[in-house]
């Protein structure tokens, strides 16, 4: 039969970089936010002590991984979940559906709205991580992409926003 | 009628309906390959006479393996254990889950244990964790509110480890749901007006919720059709046959509508009004339906007006301007909270203030809110609210709802 | 709308994955269901329209082999289905998915009885002996060229009928990479088959709740869109309400028995090979026409259905059955100056007025229900036949 054949799926390494990418840049703004917005700060502290998330994308890839040290603090802990103990999963159940989430063409409410996330995890600390990733978002990006990231803009005070997206940015890239 | 950019819609549990739906469980369970099932109760629905008409109906051609019919109103892992010990020493080869949500709920959990031989069923909690099917789980409700004949979830605790498993696997879902109208015959007037205006809330969150999808629309219009036609009139006449049949379709349709578009703020603050405080879920639905409406209608103004045409029918639809639909139905679902409070006797509760416990006290003290407030941003259906709601939101809203007075539009931020 | 009397059934198995990158979640509900490694089945014009590049992005990153089989016939038989289960057992596959319409998968469920058993449960089955076997995972990717009963219990394979509600695909999914144009009369043909079927259910004497609401979601879509998508194909958004209205439709079908217009269309389309949706829209305005003369109440919201809330409400309640006949004669109307070649009546298909009557004998005898007139139906054909829209 000449109609038949087997095909193996390939890969994506383009989109796997990018989403590699903005996930690792999205696990350090996390760090960084949390040293600076008070909010984020909050919801941290209401975590259970040692708390650790993941934000990846299925079958195997890419993840960040961010969790409170010892101390209390928020910490980036990289890519790889291996000997980790991770409270809370959130995956993206393929790449391209995390295309459309870090390009921006669906927001974070819309792609659960749209079935594309599997959390794994207790709920309440779901919420407080997607709390977290909305104010994140208004951060990093320009109004009026984050106007349709999120459901409500807040109306912060224009000096302080700024002041604080200088470090949020300087900590996510640099490490300040 | 509206197409999202993307959706998913799934609900495959048989539907069967009718004044003696109950006839054909022997049918469905020889297709399924079963002989022998176990009936899965608790004492209240077998004190109502329930359970004998189940096996009235099916005694002459089925052999009940065993009647479990002390499921506790807080079932847990221990009753789920016991009543799976009970499946295997009886060789039983199905469940028949005849009751609301608790009992819904532990024949899910002795399905996972009975099915997957799981001596640790907290091995298949979370997502993805069930692979294969159960067995046949056949679902007889006797309320018609809840909608959990057609869900996915279940909910076990662990009272020993002080754990609450949840389970989410389409295997979960019962191979069939009666529902037939001797089932909802008895229930009392105020639990009747309560749990309709849950299943009224299910279809109303779904249909303006962020997950809207054309199925889920088009089960929810005939939920809320239903439930206008006949959720006041069986209220005032419990016995009415026909509008018993009418609310059980009605809440098996708006809860497809909400497990496949998912419910919004009203349940939010419900739950944790139930948590906090241990008010009745269909009493926390019909007091915060109102406020839902009001608090999402500026992002949703058309979708809701929409709603006018199944509660208000032909005539009040076409007699009633587009910018004026919404306000309408907002305000047609006030009248019936009021109806169902006069229906009922008062014993319906219209607003927070009003609900009492069982001594006879304010079930929800005023300053409870801030706790109901607290508790409310950790629950999940926020997500697929339209508009967003942090602490000082959700305590707005409670407080109008406390009071019972609309909600002023200059206090929604947008 | 009204309220059942009777005790009714409903049963719709399918997971439903409609929009924007649909086909990506394929690995992941394959997972679900246990499998890994998926046969596709195809046909050599889609396959040559670039279908299996679209499949193999779509499986991208999943780590999966999946196998193509592109050689689909219009008229597959028992011989094909016996090599595909060497094949399908040969390589290890564990879940079938059609891509296409009629053929496509009246072949996938037919193997999918064969692999899930062996390949004489075929003819068991069409000799009506009940399936015993759960079948494998079977997911159906639709596109706008369909018979009318991809998503339905039924199949046919050469002179075998096969029904058993186990064939219902676990798993349909709409995307705009493969509900891609067809030709114009193509496309009109599937839509008014979905037309029929939504009419057909609502007027129903079996109808119920859940019968209604997918009826309603069909005929909503194919009146808000059909028109649009043949003036402009490339309306994607239409095209995926299109194939997504035919889904809604064979479902509320499904859980019905099949009506008198569905029936006859079938009948008529066999004695002159036309697609018969086409012929379903020629015979459904007459069918309408007869049934408003008879009185029966729950007539009165089929406009509802055709017209939507806003112009049902708008009519009084005696006008509006005749509103609907003329809202969907208006549209044929349309459709025949916009689809090039749309036939007019079903003289144009080359159907001679004796033959009418071997039509009518025929249906009446095998198929169309009883309770239907032989008059009646001459009358139809006979209508359908002499007028010219
Ligand atoms: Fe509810």
């Amino acid at each position: 039969m000449n109609e038949y054949k087997e095909i193996q799926s390939g890969s994506k390494p383009f989109k796997r970089a990018y989403v590699a990418l903005m996930l690792w840049f999205v696990g350090r703004a996390i760090e960084a936010a949390a040293r600076v917005d008070a909010a984020v700060k909050a919801e941290f502290d209401g975590l259970s002590p040692g708390f650790t998330f993941s934000l990846g994308v299925m079958p195997q890839g890419p993840t960040m991984i961010v969790g409170k040290d010892d101390q209390g603090l928020v910490r980036y802990r990289g890519w790889d979940p291996e000997g980790q103990k991770i409270d809370l999963k959130m995956k993206v159940k393929n790449l391209e559906g995390a295309i459309l989430m870090f390009t921006f063409q669906e927001s974070t409410a819309m792609a659960s709205a749209r079935n594309r996330l599997i959390v794994d995890g207790e709920v309440p600390a779901a919420c407080a991580i997607v709390r977290v990733l909305d104010i994140v978002e208004v951060y990093l990006l320009p109004k009026l992409i984050a106007k349709l990231a999120v459901k409500r803009y807040p109306d912060w005070s224009f000096g302080e926003k700024i002041r604080n997206r200088i470090r949020i940015y300087g900590g996510a890239i640099f490490g300040l | 009628m509206e197409l999202p950019g993307y959706y998913e819609y799934y609900c495959g549990v048989k539907i069967i309906a009718g004044h003696d739906a109950l006839e054909r469980i022997p049918g469905i369970l020889q297709d399924l390959h079963a002989r022998r099932p176990m009936i899965v109760t608790d004492k209240g629905v077998a004190g109502a006479g329930l359970v004998d008409i189940v096996l009235g109906a099916v005694k002459d051609q089925l052999t009940i393996g065993a009647v479990a019919d002390d499921v506790p109103p807080d079932s847990d892992l221990r009753v789920v254990n016991r009543l799976a010990a009970l499946y295997r020493e009886q060789d039983c080869d199905a469940l028949i889950a005849v009751g609301g949500g608790s009992v819904m709920d532990t024949a899910k959990g002795i399905n996972i244990v009975v099915s997957e031989r799981a001596d640790d069923l907290m091995k298949f909690s979370g997502a993805g964790a069930l692979k294969r099917p159960l067995k046949p789980l056949v679902a007889v409700p006797t309320t018609a509110g809840t909608g959990s004949e057609v869900t996915l979830v279940a909910v076990v605790k662990d009272h020993e480890r002080h754990l609450k498993m949840a389970f989410v696997s389409y295997f979960l879902l019962p191979n069939a749901s009666i529902l037939d109208s001797r089932m909802t015959l008895s229930l009392p007037a105020a639990i009747t007006a309560a749990t309709g205006m849950d299943a009224l809330t299910h279809a109303v969150e779904a249909y303006y919720g962020l997950s809207k999808n054309p199925l889920s629309d088009a089960t929810a219009l005939a939920a809320i059709r239903l439930i206008s036609g006949n959720l006041v009139k069986v209220t005032r006449n419990p016995s009415d046959r026909e509008a018993r049949l009418a609310m059980a379709n009605a809440a098996a349709l708006a809860g497809m509508a909400f497990s496949n578009s998912m419910v919004g703020m009203v349940h939010t603050l419900g739950h944790a009004t139930g948590s906090v405080c241990g008010v009745p879920h269909g009493v926390c639905m019909a007091i915060l339906l109102p406020y839902g409406l009001e608090y999402n209608r500026h992002k949703r103004e058309a979708v809701m007006g929409e709603l006018l045409f199944p509660m208000g029918g032909s005539d009040v639809f076409a007699g009633t301007t587009k910018e004026q639909r919404t306000d309408r139905v907002i305000a047609y679902v006030r009248q019936m909270n009021q109806d169902l409070h006069d229906a009922s006797g008062g014993r319906h509760a219209r607003f927070f203030k009003e609900v009492l416990d069982r001594e006879g006290k304010p079930a929800v003290p005023r300053e409870r809110l801030l706790d109901i407030a607290r508790t409310a941003l950790g629950d999940g259906s926020i997500f697929y609210n339209p508009e967003d709601l942090d602490y000082d939101d959700f305590l707005m809203v409670l407080e109008a709802a406390w009071e019972g007075v609309a909600l002023d539009p200059g206090c929604i931020r947008t | 709308m009204f309220q059942p009397q009777k005790t009714y059934e409903f049963y719709s198995p399918t997971k439903v994955l409609s929009g924007n990158k649909a086909l990506e979640n394929l690995p992941v509900e394959l997972d679900g269901m246990n499998a890994v490694k998926p046969l596709i089945l195809t046909t050599p014009g889609l396959s040559a329209r670039g279908m299996e590049k679209v499949m193999a992005s779509a499986f991208g990153d999943s780590n999966l082999t999946i196998g193509v089989f592109a050689g689909v016939p219009p008229q597959p038989d028992l011989r094909l289905i016996r090599e595909l289960y060497s094949l399908y057992r040969d390589n290890g596959y564990d879940a079938i998915i059609a891509l296409g319409g009629g053929p496509v998968l009246d072949t996938a469920k037919a193997l999918n009885i064969a692999v899930s058993g062996k390949p004489e449960d075929l003819e068991s089955l069409a000799s009506g002996n009940p399936l015993t076997k759960k079948l494998k995972p079977l997911a159906a990717i639709l596109n706008l060229d369909l018979s009318g009963c991809e998503m339905t219990r039924y199949a046919s394979l050469g002179s075998l009928s096969l029904t058993s509600p186990a064939l219902i695909p676990d798993l349909m999914i709409i995307d705009p990479r493969t509900a891609t144009e067809e030709e114009q009369k193509t496309m009109a043909a599937t839509s008014l088959m979905s037309m029929t079927q939504a009419v057909e259910a609502c007027l129903h004497p079996a109808r119920n709740h859940l019968t209604d609401a997918y009826a309603y979601g069909a005929a909503r879509f194919i009146m808000e869109n059909i028109t649009n998508v043949m003036r402009n194909p490339s309306e994607r958004k239409g095209r995926l309400a299109l194939a997504n209205a035919a889904f809604f439709a064979q479902t509320s079908f499904d859980n019905l028995a099949p009506g008198m217009v569905y029936e006859l269309g079938m009948a008529v389309s066999r004695s002159c090979h036309t697609k018969p949706g086409l012929i379903m829209g020629l015979l459904l305005p007459h069918f309408l026409l007869l049934e408003m003369r008879k009185e029966t109440t729950d007539r009165k919201d089929l406009y509802l259905f055709i017209g939507g809330p806003e112009a049902f409400a708008g009519t009084m309640a005696e006008a509006s059955a005749r509103k609907a006949v003329d809202r969907i004669v208006e549209i044929l109307l349309e459709l025949q100056s916009i689809v090039t070649y749309f036939p007019r009546s079903i003289r144009d298909l080359g159907i001679k007025k004796e033959d009418l009557e071997k039509i009518v004998a025929h249906g009446s005898a095998a198929g169309v229900r009883g309770e239907y007139d032989p008059q009646d139906i001459r009358n139809i054909l006979e209508k359908a036949w002499e007028t010219r829209f």
